[in-house]
């Protein structure tokens, strides 16, 4: 800690909050950054607390006008790259691995692919309009040719149905009749993938049906487990409700 | 149950990928380190909606909004070679820099007076709607409502008026009337407690 600021300010640490949300005025951040390059536990504490904090932004997640990404994408041709930081210092050379095209795409397309492998969550807070458009998607799923029915027992009492359809490449997961839980518990649905990693699909506080707007191919089981709020990462076992889709 | 043995899971989720060879947001940023647009393309999907939610939900004018988006996503580009893994998720880095253009624009550019005004306006109502239609983006913003709901009116309103509305500390406590020490340490035991609750304690994920 540096003089000026040192034992006057007991409460010098619990500036990490305020800080992490940009809420210092610009002569109290200035004073806390510098004492942060000299506080460990303060660094610690920031980098934890900022990791929570920008998960706020979640919150109020809004698709910027599509013409957007058409002027960043133009303007970074005349933004110049900062050159890496080497040992501390800036490179005065920049080195650029440049990544072969092909494997620029083959990342492209993986990344579209994750980022297309969700589903939608239907939860009582939605309005009607969302709950009118997710009946759309239910109905459109059922309607499909190749849509395959498949049902499983959940544990403890309940009924699961999965209707899979590969031609439109969604699911629909009826919950139906599920034991009461905790209070402080909650229903997380999973989908299962061939390499038996489970990318979870959404949480059930009791009986619901769920659209899974993400692909299934190559997703090989429905699971249902109960979960301490608000949900997990991963799943605890043994779950309530395995369905196998294939 | 329809089997017997359950299968074995290993750790995996929408977001953070496992084994299964899945691109974070770091890869991509990565990439852009080495000046490829492609892997830039991508992250701007990726992140924009975060970005823009948040700018706007700060600044309320949408073409300023934009206007700090694309300063936002054209920093990321410029700085991309210095973001430091070690040091955080690329998610948070980029939300904290557009965070920070965001309270600084705003502090700048609005009258104190007309700030004053928005807090009448100012709503906790979560804007679901707009929300980005991923599960990754709904399944997270369900929790972060959940873990928001177990803090104590005190830490909540602090926490939100700060990063929602821009508001320093000072501004807050004026808000709230209460003592600068009291918002201080609301504001720091508010996040503690949601990332307790979220889960985001550095070396906890799975």
């Amino acid at each position: 800690m540096t003089e000026p600021t040192g034992p006057t300010e007991p409460d010098v640490h619990t500036l990490t909050g305020p800080y992490v949300l940009d809420a210092l005025p610009d002569d109290e951040r200035t004073r806390f950054e510098a004492h942060l390059a000299e506080c460990t536990f303060c660094t610690t504490e920031v980098a934890e607390l900022r990791a929570a904090a920008v998960k706020l932004a979640t919150q109020v997640s809004t698709p910027p006008p599509p013409a957007l990404k058409a002027r960043v994408m133009s303007a970074i041709e005349d933004v110049r790259q900062l050159p890496p930081v080497v040992d501390g210092r800036p490179s005065t050379g920049v080195v650029r691995r440049r990544f072969g095209r092909r494997s620029v795409f083959a990342l492209a397309a993986a990344a579209a692919a994750v980022a297309l492998s969700g589903g939608i969550a239907i939860d009582q807070y939605r309005d009607r309009t969302a709950a009118e458009r997710a009946n759309q998607q239910v109905a459109a799923v059922l309607a499909q040719p190749d849509a395959r029915t498949l049902h499983g027992a959940v544990q403890g009492g309940g009924q699961a149905t999965v209707v899979v359809s590969a031609q439109a490449d969604k699911s629909v997961v009826v919950l139906r009749d599920l034991p009461d839980l905790p209070a402080d518990h909650t229903w997380q649905l999973w989908m299962i993938d061939r390499t038996n990693t489970a990318h979870s699909v959404g949480l059930a506080s009791g009986d619901l049906t769920h659209v899974i707007t993400g692909s299934t191919t190559g997703m090989t089981t429905f699971g249902l487990t109960i979960e301490p709020e608000p949900g997990s990462r991963t799943p605890t076992l043994p779950a309530a409700a395995m369905i196998r889709l294939g | 149950m329809t089997e017997p043995t359950p299968l074995p899971w290993p750790a995996g989720s929408s977001r953070s990928g496992g084994a299964s060879g899945s691109v974070t947001d770091g890869d991509l940023l990565a990439l852009t380190a080495t000046g490829d647009t492609a892997a830039f393309s991508t992250l701007y999907d990726r992140v924009a909606p975060w970005v823009f939610g948040l700018v706007r939900r700060i600044l309320r004018n949408p073409a300023q909004s934009e206007e700090v988006t694309q300063e936002v996503m054209l920093d990321i580009w410029r700085t991309a070679t210095r973001y430091d893994a070690g040091r955080g998720s690329a998610h948070a880095w980029i939300l904290t820099i557009a965070h920070r253009r965001a309270v600084d624009r705003v502090r700048s550019e609005q009258a104190a007076a007309d700030r004053t005004e928005q807090v009448g306006a100012r709503s906790a109502e979560v804007e679901f709607d707009q929300v980005a239609d991923t599960v990754s983006t709904r399944l997270e913003a369900e929790q972060v409502r959940r873990c928001l709901d177990t803090l104590t009116e005190l830490q909540r309103e602090s926490i939100e008026l700060a990063y929602y509305n821009g508001y320093t500390y000072p501004e807050v406590a004026q808000q709230l009337g209460a003592k600068l020490p009291t918002i201080k340490a609301r504001m720091r035991d508010g996040l503690i407690r949601l990332r307790d609750c979220l889960g985001t304690t550095k070396g906890h994920r799975p």
